[in-house]
């Protein structure tokens, strides 16, 4: 049985797609069988990130209204083993989803991989709810902003009474933070809410904390998820995430201002 | 499940709501009178009246008629908008009605009128406002306890008794209880006691950021708040009809 997993937040442009995609990658990088589902039908990003927009045939609307099998729909990724992408639709509206059809596909998913990985749209409507409805566990991705931490505060609601297991009273489905965009130096100098801010007003387990980097521009302009740049700090950070979602303890890094050094300036390390 | 409502072929829905609402108790029934008062509160703070929608409470007034007509008619000139009558007798329910004003009953029977009647949550009635020597703490019923952070978006209520929230209640969140309001956490909300108008309630919290506070009507915005207080444990109470904010340490 397969975990699922929704990577939600509420606001948009906020890293969940960026995260999704990551996330994913770095859980087959560690031998899970994994599948990331774009629930963003109408804006389709996540193939783009992924780099397997080319290859898109059939998407998840087709697998739900029955014009194609899941295995005609699934894009097998060209660099991970063990990594595979349901992609949405650019041209279908979105009520085209329905919870039936969403509960058909993930048990049908749920047999063949570890993890199932929910890439939601923005938002706290239909889609969104649809997104997280059948949801085990939660990755709240949440930018140092007044306006994203009131928006991941409003999913965390909805999660605790919108989803599956709230409805039928089992336990409730796990909830992670994950801080996204997060730059020290604009935290320190009082533009943004810092770390503890965040962390006290939504009060969930902090998966991972990923720094605003040019990394992410870089891999998304090239179709490669970030968490493959282990040069990068974001990389870095997500792989971090990713060891923390399998239960292991990583320290936090990248959260605190870093004093270029001489050989980090020489090798290229830290911050780029 | 709520997903399938088709909610697209909806033209509305109803949500319980309590919103701050301004009563004008009128101490005199004489249209003249009224817009002198009101002329002079105009040039002091003529921030406060920008279509402000009030109640006109006529409860302490003891006449059958009244020129209500005139009297919407001069709130309006001074960019007051009443939306509704609170007491009076027959003929003045009357002809609130025919002016298009709600009417609500005075606030004694209103208050034991709804005390009697258990109110779910999404059905919070209007607001309702202090009054001297409103209602006696009667027998209190059990205190509703919640435990977690009430988030953006989510309303507790406690519509018989004493609320306790073992938490924080987060900006955008609601704490509404008929008895008084305790948040063990930070109070980042909003933050209603005394709904049925027991003037004898108050609001607790360790962390005082809320967006308003009400106790039995009288309400304080965040920006109305001593800044001084902000972030401190408090209580809120009513003392002479005005909310009173003190530290707790
Ligand atoms: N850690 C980061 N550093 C810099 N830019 C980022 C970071 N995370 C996301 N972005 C950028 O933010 C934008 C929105 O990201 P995306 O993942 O599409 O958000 P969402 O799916 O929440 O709408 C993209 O341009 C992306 O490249
Ligand atoms: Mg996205």
């Amino acid at each position: 049985m397969a975990k699922i997993i929704v990577v939600t937040s509420g606001k948009g442009g906020v890293g969940k797609t960026t995260s999704a995609a990551a996330i994913a990658t770095g859980l087959a990088l560690r031998g899970k069988k994994t599948v990331v589902i774009d629930f963003d039908v109408g804006l389709r990003n996540l193939d783009l990130i992924m780099g397997c927009e080319r290859r898109v045939v059939y998407d998840l609307v087709n697998v739900i209204q029955g014009e194609a099998g899941l295995a005609q729909a699934l894009i097998r990724d060209k660099r991970v083993d063990n990594l595979h992408i349901l992609p949405a639709s650019q041209t279908r509206d979105k009520d085209a989803l329905t919870p039936e059809g969403v509960e058909k596909v993930l048990e049908t998913l749920s047999g063949d991989f570890d993890y199932i990985l929910c890439d939601s749209p923005a938002g706290i409507e239909r889609g969104a709810q649809l997104a997280m409805y059948f949801a085990d566990e939660a990755i709240v991705v949440t930018n140092p902003e007044v306006s994203s931490v009131r928006d991941s505060d409003r999913i965390l609601g909805l999660l605790a009474a919108k989803t599956r297991r709230a409805e039928r009273g089992e336990d409730p489905v796990k909830e992670h933070l994950l801080i996204t965009r997060y730059n020290p130096e604009r935290v320190d100098y009082g533009d943004m809410l810092t770390l503890e801010d965040i962390r006290e007003i939504l009060a969930i387990d902090l998966i991972g904390l990923i720094p605003e980097s040019e990394a992410v521009l870089r891999a998304s302009n090239q179709g490669i998820p970030v968490v493959h740049d282990q040069k990068s700090d974001a990389g870095l950070a997500y792989a971090d995430t990713v060891s923390r979602l399998l239960g292991e303890e990583v320290p936090l890094r990248f959260h605190e201002i870093q004093k270029k050094g001489l050989l980090s300036r020489m090798f290229g390390g830290g911050r780029r | 499940m709520s997903l399938k409502a088709d909610r697209a072929s909806l033209a509305f829905s109803f949500k319980g709501g309590l919103l701050p609402m301004t009563v004008m108790e009128l101490t005199s029934a004489d249209p003249e009178r009224i817009r002198e008062q009101l002329a002079g509160k105009l040039s002091q703070s003529p921030a406060f009246f920008q279509h402000t929608p009030v109640v006109l409470s006529v409860e302490r007034l003891d006449e059958p008629h009244l020129a209500l007509e005139r009297i919407c008619a001069v709130c309006r000139a001074h960019k007051l908008l009443p939306v509704a009558v609170r007491g009076g007798s027959d003929p003045v329910k009357q002809s609130a009605w025919a002016l298009g004003l709600g009417w609500f009953p005075p606030q004694e029977a209103r208050a034991r009128s709804l005390e009697s009647v258990p109110v779910g949550d999404a059905e919070v009635a209007a607001p309702s406002s202090a009054a001297s020597g409103a209602a006696e703490p009667a027998a209190v019923p059990a205190a509703r306890i919640y435990r977690g952070t009430v988030r953006s978006g989510q309303q507790v209520s406690a519509p018989e008794g004493d609320l306790v929230v073992i938490g924080a209640v987060n900006a955008g969140a609601e704490v509404l209880a008929a008895g008084s309001v305790h948040v063990y956490g930070a109070l980042r909300g909003r933050a209603l006691a005394g709904i049925h108008g027991n003037a004898a309630t108050g609001i607790y919290c360790r962390e005082l950021h809320a967006e308003l506070l009400s106790v039995a009507g009288n309400y304080k915005r965040l920006e109305d708040v001593d800044p001084r207080l902000l972030g401190a444990a408090v209580e809120v109470h009513l003392s002479d009809d005005q909310l009173a904010i003190a530290a707790l340490d």
